[in-house]
């Protein structure tokens, strides 16, 4: 069996033991998402004007919440070591890069899926909301990767709390700020293609790049502790 | 060509010996530029005739926002040394700019609303420049935050490098894409900096305040760098040395 | 040119009407410069220190 297949059964195993896991941060995107009419008013028209943004906004913590010990357990467990002593053959970029991708699927597709339901609980119009699926899909890979590279920065450090998500958010700007402009070309009706386009383009990179800039930083990680 | 010159900055003793004349010197010649130059933007410096007094906040404002920016981009050039030639005094430049470019990015921060106060009758607007600045700050204050998170000073070096490194591709696209996100929503009236001409007796004290900023910032990072050189030596013998002779 | 732009030094100081902006700008500018000169020379001289007792400590050691 090979590497990449073993690592998404291991995966697969690993968000059945704990399906908490996943459950968890979709959990707090609903109870973000209950705060807002709490805290602003329930009426449906304002909600529906700042909905969509609060959903993005909501969605990029709980991705955060669920990334910032990506490979904390890994880690400690030796699997990490295990990656750079063992799969000589493929660059641990790669490895890195797979983990990242099915860690997007168990974690951040849950939480892109729940998104619907709170856009209608905010009554966020039809065409706004399937224009807030697409950025969510098109986004969060970019998303999922700088703040894997926050966690991976992070690994040694034992008090570190949540400082690989302070360090990685400055990084997301230019994401949010695509993707609302997405957002806001999709409620005035206008083509929101183009910037789809460079959103996508901004996934694409990161996901090519980061894994490198990851893979430098658990190797430093793996080559101090010992 | 001799590489001597080169391999010499590899020396912390070198270093920390040379870098205290050039610290004398740049002290000195700083503190001579920013008072002739901020007196002279100060006083001497013809009124605007749009903005009053108030613009004369731009002889501390624009230096201190380039310096803020060039610092970011040293320190890539510092990440870039560090990895290639395993410098370990890149480092602790790198270290030692991170301080000061935070400071630098404050002042900036602060001057800028405090123009905003006369210029457009509110403290912060949502400006293009103000929020890139914001977000620079953000990341100085993150790569303290990293350095000061991990214990061995290796270790630390390094991820801080990735991290400038990954933030130095990202800030152009930040910075771009921070101005677009500024005229989608609308458009600022009044910029604070683009003048569209500047008589040369508003834009000559302007210059000598930029190279006085720029010497005081290499003075700051100089004596920082020497702190640090002599925190991280503690045990060779030549501090040892050093500090048995004083 | 070189004209100073105001009738006295009070007329200087006050900056009118601004004065209440420009110069906290300035004193700001002045104490972070003087602040992180402060900061500098106190780290260099807790180092100094710091080998210093580690060296009286080596020097009791060897007696």
């Amino acid at each position: 069996m090979s590497i990449e297949k073993r690592m998404l059964a291991r995966e697969l195993k690993l968000a059945a033991a704990r399906p908490g896991d996943i459950f968890k941060p979709m959990w707090f995107l609903m109870l973000v998402i209950s705060m807002v009419p709490l805290a602003l008013s329930p009426d449906s028209v304002l909600l529906a004007d700042i909905g969509s943004a609060m959903i993005w906004v909501a969605t990029l913590l709980a991705l955060l919440l669920n990334t910032e010990h990506l490979f904390q357990s890994d880690f400690s467990d030796g699997v990490l070591e295990q990656w750079l002593l063992l799969f000589l053959d493929r660059p641990l970029a790669w490895l890195v890069g797979l983990k990242l991708i099915v860690h997007w699927l168990f974690h951040v597709v849950p939480l892109i899926c729940i998104t619907p339901i709170a856009g209608l609980m905010l009554s966020v119009p039809t065409d706004v909301l399937i224009a807030l699926l697409m950025t969510l899909v098109v986004a969060t890979p970019a998303l999922t990767c700088f703040s894997g590279l926050g966690a991976a920065l992070t690994l040694g450090s034992s008090r570190s709390g949540i400082l690989g998500v302070l360090v990685m958010m400055p990084l997301f700007v230019p994401v949010v700020i695509l993707a609302a402009g997405v957002l806001i070309r999709a409620t005035d009706g206008s083509e929101i293609l183009p910037l789809m386009a460079l959103l996508g383009a901004f996934s694409l990179v990161a996901a090519t790049l980061v894994p490198i800039a990851v893979s430098a930083a658990i190797r430093l990680n793996i080559g101090g502790s010992n | 060509m001799s590489w001597r010159w080169f391999h010499q900055w590899g020396s912390p003793r070198w270093f920390y010996e040379r870098a205290g004349r050039w610290q004398l010197v740049c002290g000195w010649l700083a503190l001579i530029l920013l008072v002739v130059g901020s007196l002279w933007g100060l006083g001497f410096a013809p009124v605007d005739y749009q903005q009053g007094n108030s613009y004369r906040i731009i002889y501390l404002h624009v230096p201190v926002a380039f310096l803020a920016q060039a610092m970011y981009a040293a320190m890539a050039v510092c990440a870039v040394v560090l990895f290639v030639w395993k410098m370990k005094l890149a480092d602790v430049a790198m270290q030692a700019i991170a301080v000061t470019g935070l400071a630098f990015t404050v002042l900036s921060l602060v001057s800028g609303a405090v123009w905003g106060k006369p210029t457009w009758g509110t403290y912060w607007v949502w400006d293009a420049r103000l929020t890139s600045m914001l977000i620079l700050g953000f990341l100085y204050l993150g790569l303290i935050g990293l350095r000061a998170a991990i214990q061995d000073p290796d270790q630390a070096g390094k991820a801080c490098g990735i991290l400038v490194l990954v933030g130095v591709v990202n800030l152009p696209i930040i910075k771009y894409s921070v101005e677009w996100w500024n005229t989608l929503h609308q458009p600022a009236s009044l910029k604070l900096t683009e003048k569209p001409t500047m008589p040369a007796s508003m834009w000559m004290p302007l210059l000598v305040n930029i190279l006085g900023y720029y010497i005081a910032a290499a003075y700051l990072v100089l004596g920082s760098m020497r702190a640090i050189v002599i925190g991280r030596e503690r045990r060779a013998s030549w501090v040892k040395e050093l500090v048995g002779r004083a | 040119m070189l004209e100073f732009q105001f009738e006295s030094l009070m007329a200087f100081l006050a900056m009118a009407p601004h004065g209440a902006y420009v110069w906290p700008v300035y004193i700001l500018g002045l104490l972070i410069l003087g602040g992180l000169t402060w900061v500098n020379l106190r780290q260099h001289r807790q180092a100094i220190r710091l080998v210093k007792r580690q060296l009286e400590r080596e020097e009791t050691h060897e007696s």
